[in-house]
């Protein structure tokens, strides 16, 4: 193959890789805006990724499966609102517990029902003329439609959060709970939003490698991806752009290992499988290193000042 | 406004509750009796059993099947009893490495990995005949410590000088260690007489003795030795003294000279040398060479034995036997009714999450406001 076309077909392919991240980091931004501690992400994108496959196969309209996902994330996620905000459960460990429980359910159901390995159509490519007629670039402009709401997707929570005053209270109840109550705001309202909306958009993460990369359901098919979100989060410093930029970058790495492969280069499979998880790792060094460098200067890191800690007003000081 | 006045009894019965309604009122308990949290902890994993159990039923399993299959196929027959102690050994082991890391609050969520990287060290030493046979089973353990140590390493070092977070950190380097492990099995050290991915089978003098009955009690003994060095460790020892410090406020234990840094680093330390042996008990007791799933599910059951037994070692060593019990009752199930044995993992999960919400009650009560 021509060094022409192992490029454009990359450049083809990254976006299909980064929505899942982009989407995924971007709901638990949301979620941690609020000072939730969200681990759960790995559990929800699967139960996105099965419920997106059930619909698919049920009713067969891709928009309407996508739907039904982040409809089932979010209620699969009241749990860990209630462990978290209600019960105040340890948030590591009631993240933990939903991963794995969303693990087991997600297996037990696929395996029931007999959605394993049941290929689906979904959305086609969508080109976008004139623009996919663009030499070399022009593949970017070929992608389903999801792709391409990507990007409104994040225009619209970016906007809601720091644009609204909606987004500014649920802001306030994840850096100062303790002021933003005394000014009348519910942390707990809040959170509870925060998290359930937040999981939808980790559960459309999930549905989208089901429903419209993959086109099939295996059991614990997201294999870490929520996971690297999370990581992804910190690297970002909660903010969605430099979220996006991450997404985007571990996208053009992963869409590049079958290129390189296709282009005959010899690469030891089962060390390509690391990578992801070999870059999520050096990249969260790269930013503590980074963080470490500048520390004393730069006093807002961007990390939420309550993210991890149960509020009860009866501890107040 | 009441809400800013100082006395906070006060100010909670006036003020506007966002959840529950205004005629409760939260408060934070101080103490409870033992007897209390004990009838709370068994109501809540009654709950949790009971829903496990409504979801196997529905899932197809006769109820009164259930029982059966669950207590007296497990508990009441000896073969079965002697597999579940049997594999109580690594869950003991893998128990006591999460709470090792967890007494100085680090989120070792890497036990898998350690516990490949303990296993391929026992593995390499019989793939590549390492010293005589009398002193094969040593070599096999010590290797183990010291490889699944030294996966702990890196997080420990990363979170103590950098502030990586270790909960990614660990997790990470565990898809990197099972992919090195199909890698592994796959390849170089793939069993040359038939297509299946695993290592060649271990000789007789590598696998852990039986010496009562037909399963290895040698690992089983090993766990309980690990387990009473733990319980000293943690109960008697200075180091354990030290270790209470850092975990109840490190800032404190810092001011006091406790070497702080050096108990975490040295909990951390302990906890991947314990997964390493649990890695090498799988390896050189139950499966008798080198697998490429071995260490499925102990992750989470290590967490699970931790956060139940409250970091204790004993404890753990208890909790352990019944989480043995549920993996043994799961195998069951995954045989006889097609129930995939991921199902362990959601029961695990449901106790987990009926567990710590049951904490709520212990240390909060809801009071009654006039």
């Amino acid at each position: 193959m021509s060094a022409f076309a192992i490029a454009t077909n990359w450049l083809g392919n990254a976006p299909d890789f980064a929505v899942p991240y982009a989407l995924a980091a971007l709901g638990l931004i949301l979620t941690e805006r609020s000072g939730v501690l969200s681990l759960g992400a790995e559990g929800l994108m699967l139960v996105g990724a099965l419920a997106g496959i059930g619909a698919q196969i049920a009713f067969g309209h891709p928009a309407l499966s996508l739907v039904i996902a982040m409809l089932a994330a979010s209620a699969v996620s009241i749990l860990f609102a209630v462990m978290t905000i209600l019960l105040r459960v340890n948030q590591v460990i009631a993240g933990l517990a939903l991963v794995f429980f969303c693990q087991g359910l997600t297996s037990l159901v696929g395996t029931l029902f007999g959605w394993t390995n049941v290929a689906v159509t979904s959305f086609s490519a969508l080109p976008l003329w004139p623009l996919s007629e663009l030499p070399l670039v022009g593949r970017l402009f070929t992608q389903n439609i999801v792709v391409y709401l990507t990007l409104p997707i994040f225009i619209a929570v970016v906007w809601y959060l720091t644009r609204t005053s909606a987004g500014l209270r649920m802001r306030a109840v994840g850096e100062n709970p303790q002021a933003a109550d005394a000014a009348g705001i519910s942390v707990g309202a809040w959170r509870f939003a925060a998290v359930l909306a937040g999981a939808a958009l980790v559960g459309l993460a999930g549905a989208y490698i089901s429903v419209v990369s993959t086109k099939l359901w295996i059991a614990g098919m997201t294999g870490g991806r929520g996971w690297i979100a999370v990581g992804l989060v910190i690297f970002a410093r909660w903010s969605p752009w430099k979220a996006l930029a991450g997404a985007v970058l571990f996208g053009c790495i992963e869409a590049l290992i079958p290129q390189l492969a296709a282009a005959g280069v010899q690469l030891p499979q089962y060390f390509v499988s690391m990578t992801p998880y070999a870059i999520t790792l050096a990249v969260m060094i790269w930013v503590a290193v980074a963080q470490k460098s500048d520390e004393g200067g730069g006093t807002n890191d961007g990390e939420p000042g309550a993210l991890g800690e149960p509020y009860l007003r009866e501890e107040r000081r | 406004m009441a809400e800013l006045t100082v006395d906070g009894s006060i100010a909670t019965t006036v003020a506007r509750q966002p959840f529950a309604s205004r005629r409760f009122a939260l408060e934070i308990r101080q103490q409870m009796g033992w007897l209390p949290q004990a009838a709370i902890l068994v109501v809540s994993l009654a709950i949790g059993m009971g829903i496990s159990a409504a979801i196997l039923v529905a899932a197809g399993v006769p109820a009164n099947e259930l029982l059966n299959e669950f207590v007296l196929q497990t508990l009441f027959d000896k073969q079965s009893l002697m597999a579940v102690l049997f594999q109580a050994a690594p869950m003991i082991l893998v128990g006591i490495a999460a709470s090792m890391s967890f007494r100085a609050r680090f989120w070792n969520l890497g036990l898998e990995g350690q516990m490949i990287w303990g296993a391929i060290g026992a593995t390499a030493i019989s793939f590549f005949d390492l010293g005589p046979p009398a002193l094969r089973l040593p070599l096999m353990l010590l290797m183990a410590i010291g490889l699944g140590l030294s996966w702990a390493v890196a997080p420990a070092l990363l979170k103590l000088k950098l502030g990586v977070n270790e909960i990614i950190s660990t997790l990470m380097l565990n898809y990197i260690a099972g992919y090195f492990l199909l890698h592994l099995v796959y390849g170089a050290w793939k069993d040359p007489k038939d297509s299946f991915p695993y290592s060649p089978q271990f000789r007789a003098f590598e696998r852990l003795p039986e010496w009562f009955g037909n399963v290895s009690t040698a690992a089983i003994g090993l766990a309980l030795i690990v387990a009473v060095l733990a319980w000293w460790f943690v109960g008697i020892s200075r180091a354990g003294l030290y270790l209470r410090f850092v975990y109840a406020n490190p800032r404190m234990a810092e001011a006091v000279g406790v070497p702080v840094r050096r108990m975490i680093l040295s909990a951390v330390l302990v906890s991947g040398a314990l997964s390493g042996i649990a890695g090498f008990v799988v390896v050189a007791g139950q499966e008798g060479r080198l697998t490429q799933a071995f260490y499925a599910g102990y992750g989470f059951s290590g967490i699970l034995i931790a956060f139940l037994a409250r970091n204790n070692p004993l404890a753990a060593t208890v909790v352990a036997v019944l989480v043995a019990a549920l993996f043994v009752a799961g195998r069951n199930l995954q045989v006889f009714y097609q129930i995939p044995f991921s199902m362990v993992q959601l029961i695990q999960a449901i106790v987990v999450i009926c567990v710590a919400s049951s904490d709520f009650f212990i240390r909060h009560r809801i009071r009654r406001v006039r």
